[in-house]
């Protein structure tokens, strides 16, 4: 949201609907075109022409507003998204996923916080035990 | 799968509930299906003599809603958990940390607050006093000599309060594990909520960690857990 122009500007190119919901995520209103969309829906846009420099590339999540988070990008399109590789995942040989015996199926987001985050485990008896304040020793 | 099921373990469970639709959470990214807690699918375990499914330990297996899972009843509950977003919008949009800067982590710090990833947009602002601050970033090595002055630190900062334990020594020791003259880890002093991983983490690592606090802050129930007491 730079320029009251800009903001009018990409909200007659890209409609009213999708400037509102725009604006309800990332803020701002953008025209780009659509290069992709990953498997878990988020969309991918990119506007080479208009917008500033590392603002080009940018994404529509599937997930609204406060609890979107860049783990839920499919690992190809992150790389894109974050100017690591110059073409997007779907034209790119080198970004294609499940090719390799070691990958994981799918790729799983950030589970902390989740069913699936990590829970310390142990059956062994602790080696250091908390102190009690109840328990303090009166001086003689 | 429904034929294998008795009548009496699916009168053990609880209704499937339609409350599941509101919730935007990371089960909406899955391209697989729903399946709630109450769809937990049976497996061939033993059974006890009157046909329910029994545990690992024997006794009666019961399916349990997970708390993310329940349903808002009755007007109490709508109001307070409008009260827990106001109250935790406010909380998670003006977080300012008490920085514990101890060693290189701090200059990762101190780079979140520089003009490229600008910590003062998220209202984030660095505070020199703990009376003044709500979470704590302990970044960098904790050493034996430190730690009291940490949990001092640490006392003195006023509820509600966080802490970010940021970088391998504050989180576990790390490189300097088996010193004479660090603390393992600062959770052995105060209670951790985010553990940033690097060595040291980038400040976008650092500002994914906060990221992550806020995401924590935005689901406290904080009047609703006062309502249940």
């Amino acid at each position: 949201m730079s320029t009251i122009l800009r903001s009018l500007q990409n909200l007659r190119r890209s409609g009213i609907k999708n400037a509102l919901h725009q604006m309800q995520n990332i803020g701002d209103t953008k025209a780009g075109t659509l290069i992709g969309t990953d498997k878990f829906g988020n969309k991918y846009y990119e506007n080479l022409k208009d917008e500033l420099p590392l603002r080009t590339r940018w994404v529509d999540y599937k997930v609204s507003f406060p609890e979107w988070e860049p783990s839920q990008l499919a690992p190809g399109w992150h790389a894109w998204i974050s100017y690591m590789v110059d073409k997007p995942p779907t034209e790119d040989p080198i970004l294609q996923t499940g090719v390799r015996s070691w990958e994981i199926p799918e790729h799983r987001p950030n589970p902390t916080m989740g069913r699936g985050s990590f829970k310390t485990y142990s059956t062994v008896k602790p080696k250091i035990t908390a102190w009690d304040p109840s328990k303090i020793a009166t001086r003689s | 799968m429904f034929t294998t099921r008795s009548a009496a373990s699916l009168a053990l469970r609880v209704k499937p509930s339609a409350s599941l639709v509101p919730y935007r959470s990371i089960a909406a990214l899955s391209n697989t299906a729903v399946k709630p807690a109450t769809e937990v699918e049976q497996h061939n375990g033993p059974t006890s003599t009157n046909g329910l499914p029994l545990s690992v330990t024997g006794k009666v297996k019961r399916e349990v809603l997970l708390s993310s899972q329940e349903g808002k009843k009755g007007v109490m509950q709508y109001a307070l958990t409008t009260l827990d977003q106001v109250a935790n919008w406010a909380r998670q949009s003006s977080l300012w940390p008490m920085t514990f800067g101890l060693a290189c982590c701090a200059v990762e710090m101190m780079h979140l607050s520089t003009p490229r990833y600008d910590q003062d947009r998220l209202g984030i602002i660095f505070r020199a006093s703990p009376r003044q601050s709500d979470v704590m970033i302990v970044a960098g090595t904790l050493t034996n000599k430190m730690a009291p002055a940490l949990r001092q630190v640490y006392d003195q900062m006023p509820e509600p309060r966080w802490v970010i334990s940021m970088g391998s020594c504050a989180n576990g020791g790390g490189y300097y594990h088996y010193s004479y003259s660090v603390t393992r880890g600062c959770d052995r002093i105060v209670p951790v909520d985010i553990y940033v991983p690097g060595c040291p983490p980038t400040s976008e690592a650092l500002m994914y960690g906060i990221f992550q606090l806020q995401r924590k802050m935005r689901h406290t129930k904080i009047t609703r857990m006062w309502y249940r007491k």
